[in-house]
């Protein structure tokens, strides 16, 4: 019995959360327009939103965040490995990269609007300026540490030059790399929701918004939620790619 | 000589790459080849700087009057999510079982975006600054939470074993074993844990306010005052770059029995 409580500790909890949720929305607040209850904000979602509308929030989010991130993963990989391995290039572009790493990306967003109107590339930039630091920085840091054993073992079999980068350093700086990507990709989501509640007509981020200021607070919540789903979800699938990938090599 | 210069390249070459940047910047908007509204030339910038602390600009308040109001909500989150944090954490990560209980709500609460909970604490605070303490808050402290929780887990058993060997009291055993083991890691976390509020309060300040650095850079672009942006973006990045600095001299500090530098990021 207490084997089987052990096993489901999890379960309970979640289930414990949503019932004191529930009570103590119906019994000690009453107003579901301050604290709609987890059924109460599901029922108001269901009757407001229709599937189109919905999937239509998710798909334009889901978009911003796959082209800002594939943005921000190719060209953080690139300059990051290359950094890493030619060191001139290093000297000239880190310190760069660190003297904007440290303002936060949604303080980009004014700028980013001015530079690029209300539309998507506004969002897209600032996406892909949010991702591109963790995945620069591992991506360099995987490549900078490197065991030299490999490279002498690599150089005694007469692997030199850009097949040393590409067979051996790339593939041992790979778990790094992926760190990064993982970080990255979080910090997107973050942003994205950031972007959208200031300044967007469309996605997840407006979704919640709009719904307050139409007295909808029920599906503001079911929209939080969902994109706390959504996130995890995606997570969840970046994860399972890279030890898919990299965890054939290396623990990830 | 080639090993005095091997000696300064790290330091010179960073130095002339920003120089030629710059001068290139200032170059290309004196021959109209980037517009000035968009990138306002860096001594356009620098007399902005000088003119937002002295008079402020657009509406009339200096930088440091929004530079104190941001460092006050931050610290008011940051302090109102350690100080529940550290006690739920403690008690949680003390107890395995809870532990396992609680790990799907922390988790997914930490994966909640911060900021969708803005339309909440707008219904629930108004738009005043407890609304804005309360997103910081949110955001520092499920990172800090998962962090004081990993911290008591992680508290090497060994050490546990030996304090029972020496029949040490419990309440000894957790306040001269368990805690000095844990503190490093509570500490990378409350380091952790203030870098989110530190990117919360940005766009928190970006909406419903006219105080504060976000709103600042927000409400300049709304004056086409894209030099005032641009400060307030460097403003930001500095304010960030020191409180990450103080607050690993203050851990280097008060914490010189272990090497701290560990944690899980947000």
């Amino acid at each position: 019995m207490t084997g089987a409580v052990d096993r489901h500790a999890g379960t309970i909890g979640v289930v414990a959360f949503v019932l004191i949720w529930e009570l103590a929305a119906r019994l000690v607040w009453r107003d579901p327009g301050v604290l709609p209850a987890p059924t109460q904000a599901l029922a108001e979602a269901w009757t407001v939103l229709t599937w189109d509308v919905l999937l239509g929030h998710v798909g334009i989010s889901l978009f911003r965040i796959l082209a800002g991130f594939s943005i921000a993963a190719v060209l953080g990989m690139a300059l990051g490995l290359a950094c890493g391995w030619f060191r001139g290039l290093s000297l000239a572009l880190r310190p760069l990269v660190e003297l904007l790493r440290p303002i936060p990306p949604l303080a980009w967003i004014p700028i980013a609007i001015v530079w690029f109107g209300l539309g998507e590339p506004s969002k897209i930039f600032v996406i892909a300026l949010g991702a591109f630091f963790p995945i620069f920085t591992n991506a360099y840091r995987g490549i900078t540490m490197v065991s030299p054993v490999l490279f002498r073992a690599a150089r005694t079999m007469d692997v030199d030059g850009l097949r040393l980068l590409w067979r051996v350093a790339v593939p041992a700086a790979m778990p790094d790399m992926a760190t990064g990507l993982r970080v990255g990709f979080g910090l997107s989501f973050g942003i994205l929701v950031a972007a959208e509640l200031i300044a967007a007509e469309r996605g997840m981020g407006h979704l919640i918004m709009e719904a307050r200021q139409l007295g909808h607070l029920g599906v503001s919540i079911f929209g939080i939620l969902l994109i706390g789903v959504v996130s995890m979800l995606a997570d969840h699938q970046l994860g399972a790619a890279i030890r898919r990938t990299v965890g054939r090599w290396a623990r990830v | 000589m080639g090993r005095r210069l091997h000696h300064w390249l790290p330091l010179l070459v960073p130095t002339l790459v920003f120089v030629v940047l710059l001068g290139s910047w200032e170059w290309a908007v004196a021959q109209g080849w980037l517009r000035r509204l968009l990138f306002p030339p860096p001594t356009k910038l620098f007399a902005s700087a000088v003119e937002l602390a002295r008079d402020g600009v657009p509406l009339g308040k200096t930088l440091l009057d929004h530079l104190l109001i941001t460092i006050a909500r931050i610290f008011g989150g940051f302090a109102a999510a350690v100080a529940l944090a550290i006690p739920l954490g403690l008690v949680i990560g003390a107890s395995p079982f809870l532990d396992r209980m609680m790990a799907p709500i922390v988790g997914f609460c930490r994966s909640v975006a911060t900021l969708s909970l803005l339309p909440l604490a707008l219904v629930w605070f108004g738009i005043g600054e407890a609304s804005k303490i309360f997103l910081i808050g949110y955001g520092c402290f499920w990172v800090m939470l998962s962090n004081v929780i990993a911290a008591m887990r992680l508290v090497d058993p060994v050490l546990l074993r030996a304090a029972r060997t020496m029949d040490t009291k419990p309440l000894r055993t957790f306040t001269h074993v368990v805690l000095p083991a844990a503190l490093p890691r509570i500490a990378a976390g409350a380091r952790i844990a203030l870098g989110v509020g530190f990117m919360v309060i940005v766009g928190a300040e970006m909406i419903g306010t006219t105080m504060g650095l976000g709103a600042l850079i927000m409400e300049a672009r709304t004056f086409y005052r894209t030099d005032v942006t641009m400060v307030g973006m460097v403003t930001i990045g500095l304010l960030g770059l020191a409180i990450s600095l103080s607050l690993s001299q203050l851990e280097r500090r008060l914490m010189p029995w272990m090497p701290a530098h560990s944690g899980a990021g947000p």
